[in-house]
């Protein structure tokens, strides 16, 4: 297990907490709608990067955030917060609710982020998407293809989840967001967008909108893995990750070895 | 219902040809290898004439039993040169394939004659896992990944990337595409419980093959209940069931065949040893329910009797089973006696297809 350590540092009038893990190049995270939960997959990115997880404002344990309007806005915080850190250029990861947050902040600021990681992005979803998970049991089997195989969720304070989904149904927008959609052609960084083919929170049918949208930008689907690809697949998504931050387009070489007996 | 034709190659096989699997091929007679697959094509316009709906085949390896190594090289040489019939490639073996190659070659066939082709997809049997140096433990679980790599690779619009746990692609973009969207008519075979979970998760129909109508209605009963829980119910047409029938002028002279076939030897058996060794390491269930693999042991007969009898017997596997689709062999794959087999599918064609449509 990498060895995270918990950090605050102060963006916008807010206080910002993160966990932080491992050497080499850096690489940002931004959760998704349930707030920062640390899944295998940090573990082995922290050998391989120097990992900060943010918990965004109003999310978990900070206070409630009844300032920030909208997506860009938030995305903006996030990006001075990377600032505060020291962090010139990084690669960045967004998850679900996360990605949408990733994407503008890597068009707010294009020569900072060399790699854009989507994990299930939440940011392109289908018409009348489904309404907001009714209990634990339900979220869990949205969450995971296996729900059985995860270890139990922290319990989670009713008050802070009731300020949470109202941040949450305040920022993530429209299912499809004309003011996001029409500035992707634009996107400079080289992007992965990487669907579990189990996802029951969002179509992994809904990956082919980033491709056709964002110029430099690679679709990856995990097998078997449902929304928490991190979570229920970790080697395999964090092997596609790391090659992808590290090689961008290519990445579509094989590096495999298949000799037998040499 | 409707009636399929399970084509084998049919290669004569005489009384040199070495007991065992796999076959030396050094008793491979080349000019007996090309007549059986122009026999193929003669077969297909008989049974066609005789109102057969579709034409099936499979892959097997190694042996002249069935000399159909390839489906989709079996399924084009017989579609390019007779017309009409509908051909069921039930498989290709999945886990020993590269699954985008499936997908590209049943794309070509689906593109180059629309609607022609049925596609069933499977694990395959025990022996077929020597064929590639398939481990058997993992055979499961590769079939399903890579019956999911093929379905993606048919239906997804853009390049992508597959990171599964047995195959890995960085870019798949396939060409032609399958012109039915979102895939051509699909079967997961198998009686097991995952080959039904998948078809039903997949809204696909389920093939089963080779035992009795009560272990058939097991399996199907299984898949039915599962589609019901992904919110579907299958028609006639989503199940097929392949099996053998005897069929006689009369019930007696059925019975006498089937009387004469109970100490029928395999025609290429795999030696005990490993046999025994086959069947430890491959785990197999009818819908979730434990069963040992079938390694070496003659096939049943399914249905047995002169035409009246064996109508019956159709209309009961119908009703147990939920059989829509009745692919059949008449005579034992490898038993090289064409003539007689070709007897039986006219006694087939004059006395028990015109009656199948009300079944």
């Amino acid at each position: 297990m990498a060895d995270f350590r918990e950090g605050f540092v102060e963006a916008d009038g807010f206080r910002i907490g993160y966990m932080e893990a491992g050497q080499g190049p850096a690489l940002v995270h931004l959760h998704g709608a349930g707030g920062l939960r640390l899944s295998p997959a940090h573990d082995l990115l922290a050998q391989q990067f120097r990992i900060i997880a943010f918990e965004m404002p109003g999310f978990g344990a900070s206070a409630e955030n009844t300032r920030t309007q909208s997506m860009p806005e938030l995305a903006a915080t996030m990006g001075g917060a990377a600032d505060k850190l020291g962090l010139d250029r990084y690669n960045l990861m967004g998850t679900s609710f996360g990605s949408k947050t990733a994407l503008w902040l890597a068009l707010q600021q294009p020569e900072r982020v060399l790699g854009l990681v989507l994990e299930s992005p939440a940011a392109i979803r289908p018409q009348g998407a489904a309404t907001p998970p009714s209990s634990p049991e339900e979220l869990a089997r949205r969450l995971y293809a296996y729900p059985d195989r995860q270890p139990p969720a922290p319990a989670v304070n009713p008050a802070i989840r009731a300020q949470t989904q109202k941040l949450v149904a305040r920022l993530r927008g429209p299912d499809r967001d004309r003011d996001l959609e029409t500035q992707l052609p634009q996107l400079k960084a080289p992007t992965l967008v990487v669907f579990g083919t189990r996802d029951a929170m969002i179509p992994p049918e809904m990956g082919h909108f980033y491709k056709e949208l964002i110029p430099n930008c690679h679709l990856v689907f995990v097998y078997d893995a449902g929304h928490a690809i991190g979570a229920e697949r970790p080697e395999a998504f964090v092997e596609v990750v790391s090659d992808f931050l590290e090689r961008h387009e290519a990445f579509v070489i094989s590096r495999a070895e298949t000799v037998i007996h040499p | 219902m409707k009636v399929s034709f399970f084509e084998t190659g049919r290669y004569p096989v005489n009384s040199d040809t070495p007991r065992e699997w796999p076959v030396p091929s050094a008793a491979y007679d080349p000019e007996a290898g090309a007549k059986a697959y122009r026999a193929m094509v003669e077969r297909a316009r008989f049974v066609q004439k005789l109102g057969f709906d579709w034409i099936s085949l499979s892959e097997h390896h190694y042996s002249p039993r069935i000399l159909t190594p390839s489906p989709p090289l079996s399924a084009a040489h017989i579609a390019s040169q007779v017309d009409g019939i509908k051909i069921a490639l039930l498989g290709p073996i999945v886990p020993a394939s590269n699954p985008i190659r499936v997908a590209e070659e049943l794309a070509m066939l689906d593109t180059m004659q629309p609607g022609r082709f049925v596609f069933g997809l499977l694990r395959g049997t025990t022996n077929e896992y020597l064929s590639y140096d398939l481990n058997p433990k993992e055979a499961r679980e590769r079939t399903d990944e890579g019956m999911e790599l093929i379905l993606k690779a048919w239906a997804e619009p853009q390049p992508f990337g597959w990171q599964g746990r047995y195959f890995q692609y960085r870019t798949v973009s396939i060409w032609p595409r399958p012109p039915q969207s979102p895939r051509p008519e699909t079967y997961a075979l198998g009686v097991s419980a995952e080959a039904s979970e998948f078809a039903a998760r997949h809204h696909l129909g389920l093939g089963v093959s080779y035992g009795s109508f009560d272990l058939m209605a097991q399996a199907t009963g299984y898949y039915r209940e599962r589609c019901a829980e992904y919110g579907w119910e299958p028609g006639p047409d989503d199940i097929i069931y392949r099996c053998n029938m005897i069929l006689g002028e009369t019930d007696e002279e059925a019975d006498a065949a089937l009387e004469r076939r109970k100490s029928a030897q395999a025609p290429f058996p795999i030696a005990a040893n490993l046999a025994r060794a086959l069947i430890d390491q491959d785990r197999r269930n009818v819908g979730g329910e434990t069963r040992p693999a079938n390694v070496g042991r003659v096939l049943p007969i399914s249905f047995c009797g002169g035409p009246e009898r064996v109508i019956k017997q159709l209309r009961q596997a119908r009703e147990q089973i939920g059989v829509g689709v009745v692919d059949i062999s008449l005579t034992d794959p490898g038993s090289g006696d064409t003539g007689a087999m070709m007897e039986k599918l006219e006694l087939f064609g004059k006395k028990v297809l015109p009656h199948i449509r009300e079944v």
